[in-house]
Parts: C-alpha cells; sequence; structure tokens
C-alpha cells in the first residue's frame, strides 16, 4: 500500500490479529475497512461503526486519496470529538495523520470506539513514550 | 461421460464456428459502411484475419490471458498447502491423472474459475475473499465444482466463446468510436453521390448500426444458453465428488450474501466464475441474459439431495424444484447403476472455523506471495514489509525495538 500523503511505500503491523498500515515516514496510519469489521465483529452492527463518524465541513485541511481507489476522502469527525480524520467515500477505510493520531493517543474512549482508540494506543505506545519525553 | 465429454467438444465447435460466422457478417457490414464497393470485402478480409488470431491467441493462451486479466498468481503447495490439499483431495476423487495448476486472485470477493484448453495444463483461480469466508469443506465444495468443469471440458468452451466473444465486442467498440469520429462520412458521401447506391447506402448504414448493437448481445446469448446449463452439471458432479452436497451449498450462500463486487470481473470473464460476479439485485428480470442459474435454486437443489447424490438424483430433484422438464443431464450419466448416498452432517459446520484467523492467514499468503519480508517482534507485533521498502532499519512502534532488513533490491 501507498501511502497518501507521503507516496512512500507502508509497512503492515499485525496486533491481536488485526492489521494495520503505516507509514514510517510520516507516520501515517492506514485502517483498512476489512479490518474496522474485524475489530467491530459479528456481535456489534454495522450501525454502531457509522455512528462514529459524522461529516465534517468547515475543515481546510488538504484532502488526500484514497490509497484503494485514488478517490478524494472526506473530512469526517471521529466520534463527536475534535479529531478530524480522512475517510474513503467508498469506504475502503480511515486515514489518520500523525497529529491526529497523537490526539486519538489522548482521546477518551467512549463504548463504540474504545476498541480503534485502545488498539492504536497498544500499538503505538513507544511512539507515545517518545513524545512525552 | 464419454458422451458428455464429446458433445461439450461438439458444442465448442458450433460455437467456434457460430460465432466466427456473426464475426464475418459484422465485418462486412462495417466494411460496407465505410465504402459500399470494396469496403465488405475488405471488412470480412479484417474480421477473418480477426477472427484467426483471436483463435489461435486463445488456444495457444487462453487461459493465460484470462488469468492474467483478472490478475491471478499462482501458488505453489509450500505458500498455501491447505488450498493444495483440497485440490489434491478433488483430484483423487475424480480419478484424473492430471492435476490443475492454483491460482490466488486478491480481492475480497469470494468467488472462484477454472480455465485451460486441455485438462493437462488447466487451472483453478480462487479469490482471496473466498479462502477468507469459507470453511474447508465449503472450499472442497468450490473445488469439487472448478474440477468438474476442467473434467467436462467445459474449460475450453468458455475460454473460447470469452475470446470470440471479445473479438465482437471490440470491432462493434471500434466501429461506434469510428462513427463518432465522423470516420466514415468522407467516404460515405462520395459513394452515396452515385445516385444508385444512394437507398442501399442508407440500408447499409442502418444494418451496421443495428449490428454494432445486437451482435454483441447475440454472441453472449450464444455464450450463456450453454454456460448455464454448465453450471448445473458441475453442481451435481461437485455433490458426487465431495459427498457432501451441503458444503457447496453453504459456499454459494456465503458467495452470494457476500456485499463485495468483483473488481477485475467483466462481461466477457463473468460466465467462467461459479457464482456470476456481476449480479445485481432485480437479476431475475434478466433470465434470458443470465450467464448463471439462479443461485437460490441451485441451493435449494443441493440442499434437496438427501436420499441420494448420483445423476439421477440430481435430474430428479432438479425437475422437482424447477419445474421444468429440460434435460440437465446426458443420458449416459443418469443410466449411472451405483446409489450414491450423501454423508450425513459428518462434519462440525463452523466450529473449528475461524473467520478472523482464515483472513489473516490469506492475506499473509498473499503477502508472500508478493515478496513481502515477515518480522516477528519479540512484543507480540507481527511487522510485514513490502519489496519496495526504502529503508534498512524499521521500528517497532510498539516496544521500540529496532529490526534490520534484507533489502532485496539493493
Amino acid at each position: 500500500m501507498i501511502c497518501p500523503v507521503c507516496n512512500e511505500s507502508m509497512i503492515v503491523l499485525e496486533l491481536n490479529k488485526v492489521e494495520i498500515d503505516y507509514c514510517t515516514n510520516c507516520s501515517g496510519i492506514w485502517l483498512d475497512k476489512g479490518e474496522l469489521a474485524l475489530l467491530y465483529s459479528v456481535d456489534e452492527s454495522e450501525n454502531d461503526l457509522q455512528k462514529l463518524f459524522a461529516e465534517s465541513s468547515s475543515v481546510n485541511e488538504k484532502s488526500y486519496k484514497c490509497p484503494l481507489c485514488r478517490k478524494r476522502m472526506k473530512k469526517i469527525q471521529f466520534n463527536n470529538s475534535e479529531l478530524v480524520i480522512d475517510k474513503c467515500p467508498d469506504n475502503h477505510g480511515l486515514w489518520f495523520d500523525k497529529g491526529e493520531l497523537e490526539k486519538v493517543l489522548t482521546l477518551k474512549s467512549t463504548a463504540s470506539s474504545q476498541k480503534i482508540l485502545e488498539l492504536l494506543k497498544d500499538m503505538f505506545s513507544y511512539n507515545k513514550s517518545q513524545e512525552a519525553e | 461421460m464419454w458422451e458428455l465429454i464429446q458433445s461439450n467438444k461438439r458444442k465448442s465447435l458450433i460455437l467456434f464456428f457460430g460465432m466466427g460466422a456473426l464475426l464475418i457478417l459484422i465485418g462486412f457490414v462495417f466494411g460496407s459502411y465505410y465504402n459500399s464497393e470494396t469496403g465488405g470485402a475488405v471488412g470480412v478480409l479484417f474480421a477473418i484475419l480477426l477472427w484467426m488470431i483471436l483463435s489461435a491467441v486463445s488456444y495457444f493462451g487462453g487461459s493465460k490471458i484470462l488469468l492474467s486479466v483478472s490478475g491471478a498468481k499462482e501458488v505453489t503447495k509450500e505458500i498455501h498447502p491447505q488450498l493444495y490439499n483440497v485440490v489434491e483431495e478433488m483430484k483423487i476423487a475424480a480419478g484424473v491423472p492430471y492435476f490443475p495448476k492454483i491460482y490466488i486472485i486478491d480481492d475480497p470477493a469470494p468467488n472462484a474459475f477454472a480455465t485451460g484448453v486441455k485438462p493437462e495444463n488447466s487451472a483453478i483461480a480462487v479469490t482471496s475473499g473466498l479462502l477468507s469466508t469459507l470453511n474447508r469443506y465449503e472450499l472442497q465444495g468450490v473445488v469439487a465444482h472448478e474440477m468438474s468443469h476442467i473434467i467436462n471440458r467445459d474449460i475450453l468452451l468458455m475460454t473460447f466463446a470469452g475470446m470470440m466473444l471479445g473479438a465482437i465486442a471490440l470491432m462493434s467498440e471500434v466501429f461506434f468510436r469510428g462513427m463518432y469520429f465522423g470516420g466514415g462520412s468522407r467516404y460515405r458521401s462520395r459513394s452515396s453521390s452515385k445516385s444508385s447506391s444512394g437507398q442501399a447506402q442508407v440500408l447499409i448504414m442502418i444494418l451496421a448500426i443495428v449490428l454494432a448493437i445486437l451482435g454483441p448481445i447475440l454472441a453472449q446469448l450464444f455464450y450463456f444458453a450453454i454456460s448455464r446449463k454448465r453450471e448445473y452439471l458441475a453442481d451435481a458432479s461437485a455433490a458426487r465428488l465431495t459427498r457432501y452436497p451441503e458444503g457447496l451449498a453453504s459456499a454459494l450462500e456465503k458467495i452470494a450474501n457476500s456485499t463485495h463486487t468483483l473488481r477485475t470481473a467483466n462481461k466477457i470473464t463473468a460466465p467462467m466464475y461459479i457464482v456470476n460476479p456481476l449480479k445485481k439485485e432485480g437479476m431475475k428480470l434478466a433470465d434470458l441474459t443470465s450467464t448463471h442459474p439462479p443461485i437460490s435454486e441451485r441451493i435449494k437443489i443441493l440442499r434437496a439431495l438427501q436420499q441420494g447424490i448420483s445423476y439421477k438424483d440430481y435430474q430428479k430433484i432438479y425437475e422437482m424444484i424447477s419445474g421444468k422438464k429440460e434435460k440437465i443431464i446426458p443420458d449416459s450419466a443418469l443410466k449411472e447403476a451405483i446409489p450414491i448416498t450423501p454423508l450425513q452432517s459428518a462434519f462440525t459446520k463452523e466450529k473449528d472455523f475461524n473467520p478472523v484467523e482464515a483472513k489473516r492467514q490469506t492475506g499473509d499468503i498473499l503477502m508472500k506471495m508478493n515478496d513481502y519480508q515477515f518480522i516477528n517482534c519479540s512484543c507480540g507485533v507481527r511487522i510485514k514489509v513490502p519489496p519496495d521498502y526504502n529503508k534498512s532499519i524499521v521500528v517497532c512502534p510498539r516496544c521500540g525495538r529496532k529490526h534490520s532488513i534484507n533489502n532485496l533490491s539493493s
């Protein structure tokens, strides 16, 4: 997979049977639709996942292209927080910029977003401790 | 089964010449459209040439082209031993001397197809989505279905037909583009200035447009009429090979219920797949052009095979469920005297199948096929590095350990 921000080849990280794509260059993260579905397995409904996102209109961030379908991704608000991330219009996945990831790591998790946040917090615990120093 | 194989070869020939004739007709009319005097002959010559080239190409490399168009990659026993074993089991069950090559298509939509000119150099292709959604018994059912296509010589027919359909589609595409850019008008105005051919010119033009529209459709109907019967027959054979019709039935159900659509499928490759990859809601309306029998009907027939799974049983249940008297199994197979009974729920259905596990495993296989490097960090994170990664060290984001990478390129 190619990073939508810096066009470098991304590495794949697997933890607890979930994979994420990670750009070592810009520290951006791609969460694939299929992986989100694994996080939110059968017992939770699709709606739970959809509830996490609301379209955000008033953002002037540069928009990126989905690494899978090359369509322009939409800016969306994550779980009603200040965090704005990119989402593929065809639902291929989510993109977290470096700064957005840091916000994710400090975010209080609600029941429905907990799984995503916990995964990211666990996966990037070293990066986080580096930031703190 | 000899009669069946023979009749398939015959149908291949009929299709071959029937579509060839259609191709020549289209060539003649399109040629005449551009130049009423000599264009017809040139068009026919061009059409025959195209037909001959495509026939040669599809005979010698048709399966390779179809595989590469679908983005399939070959897998070996080392990369995916489980899939290899399933194919081997079906090979033994069918008692055939040849071993088809196995390909994987990287696509989340579950589907599969078989291709090849001769059984000796045939291939079975499955998508990664299929591998990650089906358990072993369902996978067996699908592989048995594809194996049956190979044994029944359906693949030769399909490969040829696909190429022919492609040629006709190509010609009308070129014709329409040509018309759009007005390529023909120069010649047309010159020849229509000769007063005698004016009316004929208009006639040819109308005929050309009608053929350009109807030609590909006609060719497709040709194709579909034959491919639908093949699907029932392959289902019946698969039930016999596995002795477990429920495996294929629940595989078909999973494939039908999938929300993914196959990215690489198109009009030409669609009939090859076990389930029509271009399915849309309201497919009932398009029964005439459907490449596959309704999937619900196929599942119903398979599930109704409680008493026996011989060809005779399948034919009986088909007639009962579809309400048609149509023969889908050739006479020689119906005479089969040995009754075969299905294995009744001998297997634990979903117990030992973990969809997350299967998905991860399939993903890893695809990455191994694409030369990824796997690093197991001792903190529990697995790091998978693509071959075109441009750094020599990767830092685990969880524990901070540094791992060096053997760059293949440098």
